[in-house]
């Protein structure tokens, strides 16, 4: 609910106008379409009505005002917030230049910039919008305060037999325990290297937690990946004493030498590139990390021998 | 292990007091056998072995039992030097595992210093 | 029980680990063996204990003697020399920085010399997994001497008058937090150990568990008792394997002891410990955040009050207290209040644990009592600055933290007077920063790591932080514009103001404190696009010292970019336009010939 319509024909969008968009530079006439009365709709709205537009103002929701009427406080100078939209609010009603259009959305949009034609979509009320006075009275008497939603069904989350046995220790260790969580996901990790999508389902169904708190606590902490690892995962770190002795260069060597950005995984899942915030080994610091060695004093020269001991390490372990 | 109850805590202090004290570096006595190559060619291993065997024995915590090297007498080695908490160190030479055991007894034990096998009173090192 | 003449305490924390110290011990077991010795020296592992600089490292007991930087093949000449014959091995011992001369005893070198252990009462002297080598130094004395002859409201007495207050950070008094907790009459009550070491550059905690984890569990025992609480937590980040590892084997001994479950001591006192281990997001570190964390919550901050020991975890009182504070308790309640206020400065009581680190000769864990001048510890204890280079500033307190400059290295250490210099004590993080070390760039780096730390939930951190990093960026990039250094003055107070929690309220501190101590510096990356330090990219270039340069052509075949020619045994140079500044070629030349400069470009 942020776009705003402009008369500028360099910048088409959501603007409509019926000046036509010839050589002349147009005159400050005609009509503008506001998308949104948000508190960036209404501004624009009151900022281009008092300049002479009219203004077609096009809400989503049945009132004005969006997020902003919900806030406390205003950043950074901690301004009331309802003290600077409600003013706003209340001019927007009142200017005879802004025609409010709520509970309504954009159909079509067709035309050329400086001539469009607006097609809106006005979705009913079910009150007859002449009388009503807004007095609220229908509203503290309805006597569905509460919608009511059924229970959903629950979706039985099929596993493999093996990603099942993997689990059900897991779950089984966990079940019915409060703040039980973190650490099953913890365990997960340790058991897949990463927190796969169809064993997060099975989690959030057996542990009886929304997939969406799963979800939230599986991408809040830098321990987990919703992708797969790399076989070594080189962690630099990012530490202070690390980072004045040159952490950031070593990071950028290695995504040289990897050929990839931090935070993604090589191709073949060999390596993968991370960065920590602290090992807490700062007196060998630059520390570099893959999978559980450390490695102190770190030395850019030493990534082409570091990266090939592991190369030649992993084939090794994959033909024995 | 049943349970601790606060007097077993004195007891575990006993059993591993001899370690601690080692690790402090600090006891009632110090026994340093010396262990250069002419101590070691001269049967120095088999003092201190002696030596352990009589800590192990009588079960002793607040000796310690350590080495150095060449004291310069290498004609009398084996030798040792025995000091005891605020007393001058003594050096005994030319010796052999039981000697060292007597000597172990008489001094490091009861404070009694074995005349006859000592060298001198005193240490030669600069403090 | 085995009677050895000589205890080989080889250090296999964390970092001593990472530089092979585990090889040392198979080699050392093997070479003890070749001698015919291993019934007379024991091999001991133990917790951090020295210069974790210099590991790995291992101290000869009861000769008090100290070897570093120790490397697979020095062993077998070590073991003969000075385990079999008595001679210590001059050339693997610390070696005074000025004199240059090998210290033989540990307790004669400076940097061991002039600490004070309450903390670290037993770093390196035990092994870490031997509950009874624990006891033996007075251990678990104090948890008895608490529930058979005081009462809890005596021992929360007893630490209000030693004057412990948090080492956590903040610095509350921990008598004062406790006093809340007990008296409230809402049951079952909890208590926290913040084990979730989160600061950059801190390490102390880390050590304290791995070299002594039943200090720890002593603390939480005595604590639980003064609270009234029966179940306790150790909130550990997933980082400290090593810790995990040793702290949970310390439980299982301390079970098996009795010494955790039910009815200790036979008082009829429970409680027990588990263990909770953090994922790795830095806001856990507050209060609220990590109660909701372990609730199994999203990890967001919640207004204070109520405060923890009002409503905590699972909404009940809940006292949350870090490592160090829990393990200063046995020696407090075994020394007496008295004993412990009569260290440190009037209103910052006791020792505190500082984890030194940076471009420092010495880094390491160091415990000083409070009141020490920051000149002592950087120069004294820390041995100064390697490479002949100038003293900076030093950061304390982490990302929370400020910097300390040259002009205040005689500020005595407590939390008032590092409060007073912009700075403060924080978990104990000392970083020590050289010449080369940029402001604007270190002030952009805590930025980068709050602003992504930042857990979203106040619109003036997520956003505040964002916008200083932006300008920061700027700066480091050259395209600083005048009134930067103001509008990041005027964000950083805005965002410490309208944030809730800890994180927010703290995180524009090391911009705030650089700007304020290193103003110049700014002016000079804004007015005359000039990094002084040399750090900031785009106003660096590289250049070959055609003096030095010997035309090995090292850094030519090194460079990522191709960007270095030169023939051979001729002096090289470094093409401009493809050069990315990576500083490999540094890296490289043993003949220093690289030279950056600032500002002189075209």
């Amino acid at each position: 609910m942020t776009s705003s319509g402009t008369l500028e024909p360099s910048n088409p969008g959501s603007a409509s106008s019926q000046v036509p968009s010839d050589a002349s530079p147009p005159s400050p006439v005609g009509a503008v379409l506001v998308v949104g009365a948000g508190i960036a709709g209404i501004q624009s709205s009151l900022d281009l009505a008092d300049s002479g537009f009219k203004v077609y103002l096009v809400e989503n929701t049945p009132a004005i005002g969006g997020t902003m009427a919900q806030l406390d406080k205003t950043f950074p100078t901690n301004d009331c917030a309802m003290c600077i939209v409600s003013p706003k609010l209340v001019d927007c009603g009142r200017h005879p230049n802004i025609e409010l259009i709520t509970n309504a959305e954009l159909a079509e949009l067709t035309g050329t910039p400086g001539n469009f034609v607006v097609t809106v979509k006005k979705k009913p009320r079910y009150v007859d919008e002449d009388k009503c006075t807004g007095c609220g009275l229908c509203m503290e008497n309805c006597p569905v305060t509460k919608a009511v939603y059924l229970d959903q069904e629950k979706v039985e989350v099929k596993l493999e037999p093996d990603d099942l046995k993997r689990m059900r220790s897991i779950i089984e260790e966990y079940k019915d325990k409060e703040g039980a969580l973190l650490p099953a996901l913890h365990d997960i990790n340790i058991s897949y290297s990463y927190l796969p999508e169809h064993v997060l389902r099975y989690v959030s169904e057996e542990l009886d937690m929304p997939l969406s708190l799963v979800y939230q606590i599986a991408t809040f902490y830098n321990a987990f990946s919703l992708k797969p690892r790399g076989e070594y995962t080189v962690k630099v770190c990012m530490g202070t004493a690390c980072y004045i002795k040159g952490g950031n260069r070593i990071l950028e060597a290695f995504e040289r030498a990897l050929g990839m950005k931090v935070g993604n995984t090589t191709e073949d899942l060999t390596f993968g590139l991370e960065t920590i915030s602290c090992f807490g080994c700062c007196g060998q610091a630059p520390v570099v990390v893959v999978n559980e060695d450390l490695h102190g004093h770190f030395r850019i020269s030493q990534i082409p021998k570091l990266l090939r001991s592991y190369k030649e390490a992993g084939n090794v372990k994959t033909e024995a | 292990m049943s349970k601790l109850k606060p007097e077993d805590l004195a007891k575990i202090t006993e059993k591993v007091k001899r370690t601690m004290l080692l690790r402090e570096g600090t006891g009632r006595a110090k026994v340093i056998v010396h262990m250069g190559t002419c101590g070691i060619a001269s049967g120095a291993r088999a003092i201190m072995s002696a030596l352990m065997k009589e800590i192990e024995e009588r079960n002793i915590k607040d000796v310690i039992l350590t080495t150095s090297s060449c004291a310069g007498l290498c004609s009398r080695e084996p030798m040792i030097t025995v000091e005891v908490q605020d007393q001058p160190p003594v050096k005994y030479v030319d010796l052999t595992p039981d000697k060292a055991k007597e000597i172990f007894a008489k001094h490091v034990l009861s404070g009694e210093i074995v005349k006859e096998y000592a060298l001198a009173f005193g240490s030669e090192r600069v403090p | 029980m085995k009677v050895y003449r000589t205890n080989v305490m080889l250090c296999t924390c964390t970092m001593c680990v990472s530089v092979g110290a585990l090889a040392i011990r198979k080699r050392l077991e093997e070479e003890i063996k070749k001698q015919n010795l291993e019934d007379e020296i024991q091999v001991i592992l133990t917790g951090s204990s020295w210069l974790c600089t210099r590991g790995p490292t291992l101290i000869v007991q009861p000769d008090d003697v100290v070897y570093q930087f120790l490397k697979e093949e020095d062993i077998p000449h070590l073991v003969e020399e000075h385990l079999l014959k008595g001679r210590p091995v001059k050339s693997l011992m610390y070696v005074h920085p000025e004199t240059l001369y090998p210290i033989e005893k540990l307790h004669d070198v400076p940097f061991y010399r002039d600490q004070r252990l309450i903390a670290l009462w037993n770093r390196g002297i035990i092994d870490p997994d031997q509950i009874d080598e624990y006891i033996a130094r007075d251990g678990y004395k104090a948890l008895a001497k608490v529930l058979k002859d005081m009462t809890p409201a005596e021992v929360v007495q007893e630490i209000a008058d030693a004057g412990l207050r948090g080492r956590g950070g903040a610095g509350f008094p921990t008598g004062r937090k406790w006093e809340f907790c007990r008296s409230n009459p809402n049951t079952p009550k909890y208590l926290i150990c913040n084990a979730d070491e989160g600061d950059p550059g801190a390490f102390m905690d880390r050590s304290i568990i791995e070299a002594d984890p039943h200090s720890l569990i002593e603390g939480m025992l005595i604590a639980a008792y003064a609270i009234g609480a029966s179940k306790g937590y150790v909130y550990i980040r997933i980082e400290y394997p090593l810790a995990i590892k040793r702290l949970i084997s310390a439980t299982a001994q301390a079970r098996e002891y009795g010494l955790l479950g039910e009815d200790i001591f036979g008082s009829g006192f429970d409680f027990d410990i588990e263990i909770f281990r953090g994922a790795g997001a830095f806001v856990c570190g507050e209060e609220t955040s990590l109660i909701h964390s372990i609730e199994g919550r999203p990890a967001e901050p919640a207004q204070k009050p109520p405060f923890p020991v009002q409503r905590g975890v699972f909404g009940k009182p809940t006292v949350i207290n870090n490592v160090e504070t829990l393990t200063n308790l046995p020696r407090i309640i075994n020394f007496g209040a008295e004993w412990f206020a009569a260290i440190g400065t009037e209103k910052s009581k006791g020792t505190k644990v500082f984890s030194l680190a940076g471009n420092i000769n010495n880094a390491g864990l160091v415990e000083v009592p409070m009141g020490i001048t920051l000149r002592r510890i950087v120069y004294d204890i820390g041995g100064g600055i390697p490479n002949g280079k100038e003293f900076k500033a030093v950061q304390t307190g982490g990302p929370s933290g400020g910097v300390i400059p040259k002009s205040l290295l005689d500020l005595p250490v407590d939390y008032e007077r590092l409060q007073e210099a912009g700075a403060i004590m924080g978990s104990g993080g000392l970083i020590v920063m050289d010449e080369d070390s940029c402001m604007v760039d270190i002030a952009k780096y805590f930025i980068e790591f709050t602003k992504d730390e930042s857990c979203g939930r106040c619109t003036s951190c997520r956003e505040g932080l964002a916008a200083m990093h932006e300008i920061l960026t700027n700066i480091c990039e050259g395209r600083g514009k005048e009134g930067d250094i103001e509008l990041l003055e005027e964000l950083g107070e805005a965002t410490k103001e309208a944030s809730l929690c800890g994180l927010g309220k703290t995180a524009p501190n090391p911009v705030l404190s650089a700007v304020r101590h290193f103003r110049n510096e700014y002016v000079a990356h804004i007015r005359d696009k000039k990094c002084p330090a040399k750090v900031c990219k785009a106003l660096i270039e590289y250049e070959v010292d055609k003096d030095k340069c010997t035309g090995c052509t090292l850094c030519a075949r090194n460079c990522p970019s191709q960007a270095i020619t030169g023939g051979k045994k001729k002096p090289h140079s470094i093409d401009r336009t493809k050069c990315i500044k990576c500083g490999v070629c540094i890296d490289v030349c043993k003949f220093d010939a690289i030279l950056v400069t600032t500002g002189e470009s075209p």
